[in-house]
């Protein structure tokens, strides 16, 4: 398994850096999006608003949804893809079985994401005067986040298998994860501070939001809880997109687009 | 394993159980429902040996794809099993270790990475330790005459690298079990060439290959069975050289240089011979031929020739024969 994860990573890397100019143009898009959000936001708010700590959970927002949009993508562009280019069918002719397979590929190109994620996130805090802080307990809530994001890749990655043209299906998925990422649902009252426990990645994000922007420590019940639902969300993944591979066996239409 | 050339022996009939390969029972797959209902595959049972080459034919649609991604665990059978180096691999994917597959219609390789990269990462995708398979990915480089290719990216090859490359990919794992379906199609004639004698190769060192392709020339020269498929049924199985000897007739074609004299010609005639200007048509008994042959006499033979079936008049009149008995 850790030779695949190698391969994986290597594969990611080469066909990343053989054509460095589509991820480039990426990350240019991706911060000149923020900025201009941002200079709208400060626009409407005038000049003498401050943002304070709402500027820092905002830009953790908008770094969360860039790094999930990306992760919820990955695999069903990734299918795709591989299926125009007639590569798919190799991929699941592996003995790992496809799961084993695109879970290694999640996480090399997660690995090689988040790499261009720190880039992002410093750009965009020189960029809005925004200070964020990293303590080393981030990492925990950003495993569970991750997890549960994957969870959703999968999901979608089975759509692909079985619906091929999933294009309109991920774009609308876009605003509702921006709603889901940037909503400061742990700030919520009522029966909303409970449910929003089952709503994808939201305990996550909250977790992140008080870590990085409002330098609040690391709440570890409510980790659990956290973790809890990226495990349920990514068991879910896997278990629809093992559900999808079977029935595009049964289709005969693996490799078609 | 080395095995003799189809042409020294024929195969035996029923050769011993351990040599086989590939076993498949009744598969059977339907597409569709309703009106759109078809059967693309109906009750079809193939064996394949170490060594042995088995043509796959049959038209456009007639479910030799389908039936190749069955066996190679990418479609699900309705009904039937498939069995590779004894294991299914529909139920257990260790079997997948067993098979290796190039693809029609699919490139079969990341464009952007290298031959070299390419076999690697396969190769750790049929769980190869990753040093074995560089070691192996270097060897079939080298085998393949694609060492000084290494490091070009997979899309700056010409087709025919690409194929052999493909090829070189589905074998990084040792399979037993080899499927290639098309391999020649829009190769040049030297690439084509090439293609065929690996393929060769391929089969010497004791692996099984299943090979689907319209060439039917390339399926003749390559195989040593002949499954040909027809609206999902197979409709003959057999050794390719029984098959064309089956329908092959008795008759000899005689070309001599110079014309007949008249007593020539009668005594031809006589024999049983159709004379037409320096050829010479002869469907007798074989001692008749010899006496044929006397009576041509002093006059030099420029050939005398057999008539034999090929691959194509064969799967032509089969394809037809099923086709009008079903009208």
């Amino acid at each position: 398994m850790m030779d695949l994860l190698y391969v994986e990573l290597k594969r990611t890397w080469i066909q990343f850096i053989r054509y460095p100019a589509e991820v480039i143009a990426g990350l240019i898009i991706t911060t000149s999006v923020f900025y201009g959000l941002f200079l709208s936001a400060r626009y409407m708010a005038g000049p003498s608003f401050a943002f304070g700590d709402r500027l820092d959970a905002v830009v953790v927002g908008y770094v969360l949804w860039t790094l999930n949009l990306y992760i919820i993508n990955d695999i069903a562009i990734g299918l795709q893809s591989e299926a125009q280019t007639g590569t798919l069918e190799q991929v699941f002719l592996s003995p790992f079985g496809a799961p084993r397979v695109f879970l290694a590929r999640a996480v090399a190109s997660l690995a090689l994401r988040f790499t261009l994620l720190v880039g992002i996130v410093l750009l965009l805090m020189g960029l809005s005067g925004s200070r964020l802080s990293f303590p080393i307990t981030l990492i925990f809530p950003f495993l569970s986040l991750v997890m549960a994001g994957y969870g959703f890749a999968f999901m979608m990655g089975a759509c692909a298998l079985v619906f091929k043209r999933v294009q309109q299906i991920l774009g609308i998925f876009q605003f509702l994860l921006l709603f889901l990422l940037a909503a400061p649902f742990e700030e919520s009252t009522g029966i909303m501070q409970s449910l929003r426990f089952l709503l994808p990645m939201i305990p996550s994000t909250g977790l992140l939001r008080d870590l990085m922007a409002r330098d609040i420590g690391l709440d570890w019940a409510t980790y659990g809880l956290a973790l809890l639902n990226g495990i349920a969300y990514l068991a879910v993944g896997l278990f629809v997109f093992r559900w999808a591979e079977r029935m595009a066996k049964k289709r005969g239409s693996l490799s078609g687009y | 394993m080395q095995l003799a050339h189809r042409l020294d022996s024929e195969r035996p009939v029923e050769p011993i159980r351990d040599s086989i390969v590939l076993a498949t029972r009744d598969l059977t797959k339907t597409y569709g429902r309703g009106k759109q209902r078809f059967e693309a595959v109906k009750h079809v049972s193939l064996t394949l040996h170490r060594g042995e080459v088995l043509a796959f034919l049959g038209p456009n649609g007639a479910g030799k794809t389908t039936t190749i991604k069955m066996i190679a665990g990418l479609v699900r059978p309705d009904r039937g099993q498939v069995t590779v180096a004894g294991a299914d691999p529909h139920r257990r994917p260790s079997a997948l270790r067993h098979i290796g597959a190039v693809l029609e219609g699919n490139r079969n390789l990341y464009w952007r990475l290298t031959p070299e990269e390419n076999l690697e990462y396969f190769g750790v995708l049929r769980q190869v330790p990753r040093k074995i398979a560089h070691r192996r990915g270097l060897e079939l480089l080298d085998r393949f005459e694609l060492l000084d290719k290494r490091q070009t990216p997979v899309q700056k090859l010409s087709r025919g690298m690409q194929q052999k490359l493909a090829i070189a990919v589905a074998l990084i794992h040792n399979p037993q079990l080899l499927l290639l379906d098309e391999p020649t199609l829009g190769l040049d004639v030297e690439a084509g060439e090439t293609v065929k004698a690996l393929v060769r190769q391929i089969a010497q060192e004791g692996r099984a290959i299943l090979l689907t392709t319209h060439q039917l020339d390339v399926a003749e020269e390559l195989s040593d069975r002949v499954a040909i498929i027809r609206r999902g049924r197979i409709i003959a199985e057999q050794s390719t050289e029984s098959l064309l000897k089956e329908f092959s007739d008795s008759a000899y074609q005689l070309e001599v240089e110079g014309t007949l004299t008249a007593q020539q010609h009668q005594k031809v005639t006589q024999l049983g011979g159709r004379v037409d200007g320096s050829h010479i048509t002869y469907a007798g008994t074989p001692p008749n031929l010899y006496a044929l042959l006397g009576a041509l006499h002093p006059l030099p033979l420029v050939s005398v020739q057999r008539d034999r079936a090929d691959l194509t008049q064969v799967f032509l009149k089969l394809v037809k024969d099923t086709q009008d008995s079903a009208s």
